[in-house]
């Protein structure tokens, strides 16, 4: 059995599991205008962190990263959070890995330099700092501000990449490579990716509304969130008390489109039917689904398709939580497990902020918090470009 | 982890004839630090339509995946699983010249669709319709270490019964200045894809077995040592360049070994890149499969190399921080 023993997570909702739960109980949203993101496109609503560089620095104390990466900024603050809350301090963590889902990294830094790095009398301290741009640098930063990790490694499947690192580390576990594995996503707001979301034209101006009839598109958010996966042994062993189970996961591939989704989610469908196979459950042991819905016109319908073929008009209960946090791409997986361990502990379910009307009168999300004290599995869905769907049931450790 | 792991097929695309075995009996030589890959006949794999609407890393994913699953007979594999260092590099940097020259107001969609790192994973999921398992790892050089460990992973404890995996980077005229100018431990850049079937079945035509995959992140030099005197491994294929600042890494474990093993390199022939490691691998399994080593690949003299090779062993290392261990083992009892 793998359970999970810690968390942390920095989101537009604030740095904390508490602070997010606060946010979640109160129905309080972070969307709001872009403050930090250097870009033209100020139209658009964002989940963006409150905080600075700087002062995401200064709270990382001592251990500033040398180069202020917005992603290393965020994953080392929820990291951080994760490795404490799960009792482990850096020297315990040598047998562990640390998996991390990016898909920007340092791309912020990148957007600076780019410029003068290619202009033809380009200068070497400038291409210098295009170091910085691979994925795999970011997650090494954040390692290392956290514990000394004998594995490292980053998955990269766009808007799944989290949930997708969450999925290695609990393979690792149970084919006995790894105890403990620290695992989860980081992702900054980028120009690089608003841009590329506003010329595929589905970013809302407006704030986001998942599974609304006249939704029109996402509000991008940025964050990080890690989970502390290991073995009920290894939990036992050490006197850890696990929050949760893992019961099961999935990842597939809608192999539709590198962009959208099939009509019938086939991609998302598998994915939810092998991860309520892999924790030997019937669908309707499933109090809760913490949806992808990202407000676009077609995730969502194909998301409704899925489930639909999995519940019929016997829905269980769902929401999208993006109008919270926003879309935080690759980091999502990771920050929605977190909202759905708050909410298996807390016996809540997050509401589903800004829908007003149906698309179809079988597909109504929970649009008002509600108490749900025998909530005992949730299933997070994390569907990325490509068709790389990925699905984590989390249940309650009893 | 009851299973076992063999190589049913592989393929490449590098600086070296593509989609073939050439290198191995007459290798073409470059006297240049920088040499692109020879593009591939995409005759066969890709329509001319679809061909000109794919860039280059695209390409060359799509023949050498293809061509690994043609010599497998396998059509639909249980997973497929990429790891590339810098992704589609040609589309990002064109995304990025775009957006510093002409702003924020008239960017291409088609050069971000086909930006992300899963873009080649996807791709050929949706060319094969493959709706199982697929991930893409991007970590510096151990993205096709990470790639292999989860296939592996998967194979050996059951989950799954084969896996199409690859790694493949792009190295444009500007990443390689930069590339130069944030890496100054490498001699020779190119670029290389590089597509092998993995399968938990043995047949005939099995290349070879993978034996062990190991990931490391700032081991000491003395825990890579003593990984490899468990086995006491005989031939180590090293990620070698003639260039001190990444050679010394693994001298000091090589000073750490109580027996003298034989010492195999090849990126004077394929250059390097994000995914040197992958080649690493094909150039190992084939020579387990054709029983010789060629003598460009020699580091000592020729009676350190055992005549029958049993394993061969690959250790590869990515700035220094993150290391990599691979035990190919030969099919030949």
């Amino acid at each position: 059995m793998i359970v999970v023993t810690g968390a942390g997570i920095i989101s537009a909702l604030g740095a904390g599991v508490d602070t997010t739960l606060h946010a979640l109980l109160e129905g309080r949203s972070g969307i709001g205008a872009i403050n930090h993101l250097p870009t033209e496109h100020k139209e658009f609503p964002v989940g963006e962190v409150a905080m600075s560089n700087e002062e995401m620095a200064a709270l990382l104390g001592a251990h500033y990263p040398e180069n202020g990466l917005r992603t290393v900024l965020l994953g080392a603050i929820a990291a951080k959070e994760a490795t404490a809350n799960a009792g482990l301090s850096a020297e315990d963590l040598r047998g562990a890995a640390f998996i991390s889902g990016t898909t920007v990294g340092g791309m912020d830094k990148t957007e600076k330099y780019f410029k003068s790095a290619f202009d033809s009398d380009s200068k070497a301290e400038d291409s210098r700092e295009l170091k910085y741009n691979d994925c795999g640098y970011s997650t090494e930063l954040i390692a290392d501000l956290t514990g000394n990790f004998r594995m490292i490694t980053t998955t990269s499947t766009a808007c799944s990449s989290a949930a997708n690192a969450i999925i290695l580390g609990a393979n690792m576990i149970k084919s006995g490579i790894v105890d403990i594995a620290v695992v989860g996503g980081s992702e900054a707001l980028t120009k690089f990716h608003l841009n590329g979301f506003n010329t595929l034209m589905i970013l809302d101006k407006e704030r986001c509304r998942p599974f609304d009839r006249d939704r029109t598109g996402i509000n991008l958010g940025e964050g990080a969130a890690y989970l502390v996966l290991e073995s009920e042994r290894s939990a036992k062993a050490r006197g850890a008390t696990p929050i949760a189970i893992l019961s099961g996961y999935a990842n597939t591939c809608d192999a539709f489109h590198q962009t959208a989704s099939s009509d019938n989610g086939e991609g998302a469908y598998l994915a939810m039917r092998k991860a309520i196979d892999m924790a030997r459950l019937s669908p309707a042991d499933i109090g809760y689904v913490n949806a992808h819905g990202t407000g676009t016109p077609n995730n969502d319908a194909c998301e409704v398709a899925a489930m639909e073929r999995i519940w019929g008009y016997d829905m269980p209960r769902f929401s999208s939580t993006k109008g919270f946090t926003g879309h935080a791409t690759s980091a999502a997986g990771a920050i929605e497990a977190v909202i759905c361990l708050l909410a298996l502990r807390h016996g809540f379910i997050p509401p589903n902020l800004g829908w007003k009307t149906p698309m179809t009168e079988h597909a109504i999300p929970v649009t008002k918090i509600e108490n749900c004290k025998n909530l005992r599995h949730v299933i997070d869905n994390s569907f990325g470009f490509g068709g790389n769907d990925s699905s984590l049931i989390f249940s309650r450790y009893e | 982890m009851n299973n076992r792991c063999f190589v049913k097929s592989m393929a490449q695309v590098s600086c070296q004839k593509p989609l073939c075995d050439e290198w191995f009996d007459s290798p073409c030589r470059y006297a240049e630090s920088y040499v692109r890959a020879i593009e591939p006949d995409t005759k066969g794999f890709i329509l001319p339509a679809e061909a000109r609407r794919m860039s280059k890393i695209l390409k060359r994913t799509v023949c050498t995946s293809i061509d690994a699953l043609n010599k497998s007979g396998i059509d639909h594999p249980d997973a497929i699983i990429t790891g590339t260092g810098m992704g589609c590099m040609e589309n990002s940097e064109k995304f990025l010249i775009d957006l510093s020259r002409y702003g924020e107001s008239c960017l291409k969609p088609t050069l971000f669709m086909q930006s992300t790192h899963n873009t080649i994973s996807s791709l050929i999921a949706i060319i094969l319709k493959c709706y199982g398992y697929n991930n893409t790892y991007s970590h510096k050089g151990i993205s096709f270490e990470s790639a292999l460990l989860d296939a592996w992973m998967q194979i050996r404890s059951g989950m799954i019964r084969n896996a199409l995996i690859g790694a493949h980077d792009e190295v444009t005229p500007f990443m390689r200045l930069v590339m130069e100018r944030t890496h100054p431990e490498y001699s020779f850049i190119s670029e290389s894809s590089m597509s092998a079937m993995l399968s938990s079945g043995k047949d005939d035509d099995s290349i070879c077995e993978v034996e062990d995959v190991r990931i490391f992140h700032r081991p000491d030099p003395a825990e890579i040592a003593s990984v490899l005197t468990e086995e006491s491994d005989e031939i180590l294929i090293l990620g070698l360049n003639g260039n001190e600042l990444n050679d010394r890494p693994y001298a000091e474990i090589l000073a750490r070994l109580t027996f003298p093993p034989a010492i195999l390199r090849y990126k004077h022939i394929f250059g390097e890149n994000f995914s040197s490691p992958a080649i690493s691998f094909l150039a190992g399994a084939t020579i387990l499969s054709r029983g010789s080593v060629p003598d460009f690949m020699k580091c000592n003299s020729d009676d350190t190399f055992p005549v029958n090779i049993k394993r061969i062993t690959l250790i590869n290392h990515s700035d220094s921080s993150e290391w990599s261990m691979i035990r190919l083992k030969s099919c030949c009892n």
